[in-house]
């Protein structure tokens, strides 16, 4: 058996050399890393529902509080701020022993309680109870990815002060956070994991791919984010590069069910009408793979069953059967660079099936192309948010096998509220003083333990 | 699809086989020659048995083909070998076959089975296509838990350095020390993060004697450090950050631990007259001991490194850089020291100068006695991927001169220490892909 590389992080081989003749072995204490994002958060609250899930509000949210319980690179569930679990009644009751002598930090300790709180304002619908020491939480049914749905940053346990800075026992504290702009955070003395390397993390928000790209030249930042599109020729250009496999779902969704036959028929037209192939080579410069299912291949083993080559006979066929065509809105973000290009490729190759697509930027239209940032390396969590995110009917998770998981995934996609297009790695570009740093199976990163070499002052 | 387990490919047989031996025991293979004896033992246990899947995938096939004839063919998407690919192949067939089906060309066929060996993280999944005529495809699928693997053997050229696992766990390993040993390791303490544990050979295999709980108030700095010395009165001293720990002398061991910011000694060995008895095994021909000033050097208790504060310090130097770690090299008069200092600079003081050089060296050495060339030699770290690696060097004047082929590890070295007899070291590496921690002795053949 050939060793199968799993290691989701793909460093450009180029700079894998220069790393090699680095000499420093041992981690070194200090520095501040300067970190450059497009999402512009207005909250920091782990909970807040108000905020778009991106992996930049996943890192960032990792880098100031904890979960009760993490899962490792392998997937394994190890504990955190909860030492010890046990599950009851058919998983559906489960207790959680928390950790002794955490402290948040605003000082206050980490009680029962006050985790109970957090994983209420996160989950309103758990019943969420304390029992001495212990967080019990009791569901209405078997969950067997409880635990998996704990690890998730939106489950990170938050104390919720009157101001808007939440107080968590993470790595890092709240120094300074003007919302949508800047975030600085300075190292946590007394974190029950240890003090990280680095003395203080700054977080420019609302920045564009090209800003950031900039900054990072200029040496004004050490971790920024690469459109998918860009990740090879900044990779060719010499840059240290770090991808993850595709986490990312791009996908077109309509903003309503099916309302008749003739709308089924239409879709499905549409469905066998984009040219996925040709897109991804020229307009996402070779990036991602092309999908036809919500889940990627690494993640189900079973994607490459749902094909994805346009068809257009079978596309034209379809739509012959349709005597009246409408004309769809295709909404997609403006401030997307690439989204515009995709959104007007599709309405040509719709084009070519009989069918009329009027791409637009407005936020009222019949399907929109979106970007899902799939929540969870385990595949029923990531079918089951993503499910939500785009009105599908509820995924349940069975816990059972690979063909269970099959036949949720084909069953929401029966409902062709979506059409998936393609699977994205999220690619960053890292300075090469900054060292140590985590990109997380999840798409997000982490600077935990993460440290700057010498070089850098 | 919970308990998802990655199963990373393995980049050395031998530390693996250590690993799940002791996962299972816990045991180890603690002698190289052992070690090739129970590899071929490790490596057929390893075979993976794939009757289960393949019958149950056989299964599903036939319950939408019916017996009968059918075009069938395998991809493989995994990353399955091409062995076990054929392995899988000629299972499914044999199982199909078992099942009243028969096997023909595309165009003869009543159905056309296509099988895509694929895989996620949890396990391996393999997927049945099935066309029946002009009708839909069906799709039916097992999944088949992921095996340990086989490995091609490296390291196959003679090295000059050599090691020999000692001992791997999923915990931090902060240093291991061999308390008992006739031509193999038969007794050795284990320091990781929460305790001490004692291990002894038995029936080749390792059991565990005792454990003992360190405890500690304050929280431990990220990157973890310790280290276990023999005492001559007790069994152990401890050695952690802002934390020292005395064993007790008989059984039950238990740990005496105190708040303390007490140097670390720097140098091994029996106390013997004001000076140190380094090394009395070290190979020496007349069988004298080389003495060495004692020196220790303070740890700073949230940190990864010696504050370089040294006591009694060398010759006039009482402070030096702050360093990760240090080696020494006795010459006739005096002891060169060098320090691997956090500015990725090697000091090199020999009482009357402080010379910094970067030698582009890593943050870890160690020095070893051996009964060849200049006597002693210095292991020094060196960053790498996939992983570290450690290289002899040999000081004729200030300049290094490599005197081995750099070992290489699968991993990070997360900790290097010279071990109390002298003439070899401890090395710790965090397996790259397992995120294990491995324990090998370190030692240099000097007649290679």
């Amino acid at each position: 058996m050939r060793p199968f590389d799993w290691r989701w992080l793909v460093v450009s081989s180029l700079l894998a050399g220069a790393l090699a003749a680095d000499a420093e072995t041992r981690t070194q204490y200090g520095g501040t890393a300067h970190v450059a994002m497009r999402a512009a958060p207005t909250s920091l609250d782990p909970a807040d529902g108000t905020q778009p899930d991106s992996f930049a509000r996943r890192s960032l949210t990792m880098l100031m509080f904890d979960t009760l319980v993490t899962t490792d690179e392998n997937e394994h569930v190890q504990a955190a701020l909860a030492t010890s679990w046990q599950a009851s009644t058919g998983n559906q009751r489960w207790q959680f022993r928390l950790r002794h002598g955490v402290k948040f930090h605003d000082g206050t300790p980490l009680t029962a309680e006050v985790a109970a709180a957090s994983l209420r304002a996160a989950n309103p619908s758990w019943n969420v109870l304390v029992d001495a020491d212990s967080v019990v939480i009791e569901r209405d049914g078997a969950d067997p990815e409880l635990l998996a749905e704990l690890a998730l940053p939106r489950n990170a346990i938050a104390k919720r002060n009157s101001d808007s800075k939440p107080s968590g026992t993470g790595p890092f504290h709240i120094v300074d956070w003007q919302p949508a702009k800047r975030l600085t955070l300075a190292a946590e003395e007394a974190c029950w994991r240890g003090r990280p390397f680095l003395d203080g993390v700054e977080v420019e928000m609302g920045r564009s791919f090209r800003d950031q790209m900039m900054a990072l030249d200029l040496g004004k930042a050490d971790w920024v984010e690469v459109a998918p599109e860009q990740s090879r020729r900044i990779s060719a250009e010499g840059r240290l590069l770090a991808s993850s496999l595709p986490i990312e779902l791009m996908a077109l969704v309509f903003t309503r069910d099916v309302k008749s036959a003739d709308d089924r028929m239409l879709r499905e037209s549409l469905a066998l009408s984009v040219e996925r192939g040709s897109i991804r080579s020229v307009l996402l410069q070779g990036a991602g793979q092309p999908a036809a299912s919500i889940l990627p291949n690494w993640l189900s083993g079973y994607a490459f069953v749902f094909p994805t080559d346009a068809d257009l006979p079978r596309a034209r066929h379809a739509r012959e059967q349709v005597r009246t065509i409408p004309t769809w809105s295709v909404g997609y973000d403006g401030s997307d660079p690439v989204a515009r290009l995709l959104a007007e490729r599709i309405a040509l190759n719709a084009r070519d099936a009989g069918l009329s697509l009027q791409p637009t930027t407005a936020n009222a239209a019949d399907l929109r192309l979106v970007r899902i940032s799939l929540a969870s390396p385990d595949p029923w969590i990531a079918l089951a948010n993503a499910a939500a995110l785009t009105g599908m009917p509820p995924v349940k998770s069975t816990g059972g096998s690979v063909e269970d998981l099959y036949a949720a995934e084909q069953a929401a996609l029966a409902t062709q509220r979506i059409i998936p297009l393609f699977h994205l790695p999220v690619s960053y570009a890292v300075a090469t003083t900054l060292k140590n740093w985590t990109l997380r199976r999840d798409g997000s990163w982490s600077l935990a333990d993460a440290w700057i070499g010498s070089g850098k002052p | 699809m919970r308990g998802a387990v990655y199963n990373l490919g393995i980049s050395n047989v031998i530390p693996k086989s250590v690993t799940r031996v002791s996962r299972s025991a816990p045991c180890l293979r603690f002698a190289l020659q052992l070690s090739f004896v129970m590899l071929g033992l490790a490596i057929a246990a390893r075979a993976v048995d794939w009757n289960a899947p393949e019958q149950q995938l056989a299964r599903k096939i036939v319950a939408v083909t019916g017996p009968g004839a059918v075009a069938f063919s395998v991809e493989n998407r995994s990353s399955l070998g091409r062995r076990d690919n054929e392995v899988i192949q000629n299972g499914l067939r044999g199982a199909l076959e078992g099942l009243g089906i028969r096997f023909v060309k595309a165009d003869q066929g009543a159905a056309t089975v296509a099988i895509s060996l694929s895989e996620n993280p949890a396990s391996y999944v393999w997927v049945a296509q099935i066309r029946q005529g002009a009708g839909e495809v069906a799709v039916v699928m097992v999944s088949a838990p992921r095996g340990e693997g086989s490995a091609a053997m490296h390291d196959s050229v003679p090295l000059s350095l050599r090691k020999t696992p000692l001992w791997a766990q999923d915990d931090p390993i902060l240093d291991v020390v061999v308390l008992e040993e006739n031509t193999v390791p038969a007794r050795i303490a284990v320091l990781d993060p929460e305790k001490v544990s004692l291990y002894r050979m038995q029936g080749g295999k390792w059991q565990q004697e005792q454990t003992a709980g360190i405890v500690h108030a304050r929280p431990w700095p990220r990157d973890m450090r310790g280290r276990l010395m023999p005492a001559r009165d007790h069994l152990l001293d401890v050695y952690l950050p802002g934390l020292i720990c005395h064993s007790t002398t008989g059984t039950p061991l238990t740990l005496n631990c105190r708040e303390s910011d007490d140097p670390w000694p720097l140098v091994s060995g029996t106390l013997n007259g004001g000076t140190l008895s380094v090394f009395p095994s070290a190979g020496l021909g007349n069988g004298a001991s080389t003495v060495i000033p004692q020196l220790s050097a303070f740890f700073a208790s949230t940190r990864n490194f010696f504050t370089g504060a040294l006591t009694p310090g060398v010759g006039r130097f009482t402070t030096v850089s702050k360093f990760y770690s240090a080696a020494l090299l006795p010459r006739d008069k005096y002891t060169l020291w060098l320090f691997a200092a956090t500015d990725g600079q090697v000091h090199m003081v020999d009482g009357v100068t402080d010379q910094p050089a970067r030698l582009g060296w890593g943050s870890d050495l160690a020095s070893v006695k051996t009964a060849c060339g200049a006597g002693w030699q210095v292991l020094a770290t060196s960053a790498g991927e996939p992983g570290d690696s450690v290289r002899a060097y040999e000081f004729p004047d200030r300049d290094p001169v490599p005197v081995s082929a750099a070992i290489e590890f699968s991993g990070a070295i997360t900790a290097f220490w010279t071990e109390a007899r002298g003439d070899t070291a401890i090395v710790v590496v965090r397996d790259r892909q397992t995120g294990d921690y491995e324990a090998f002795r370190l030692a240099l053949a000097c007649s290679q």
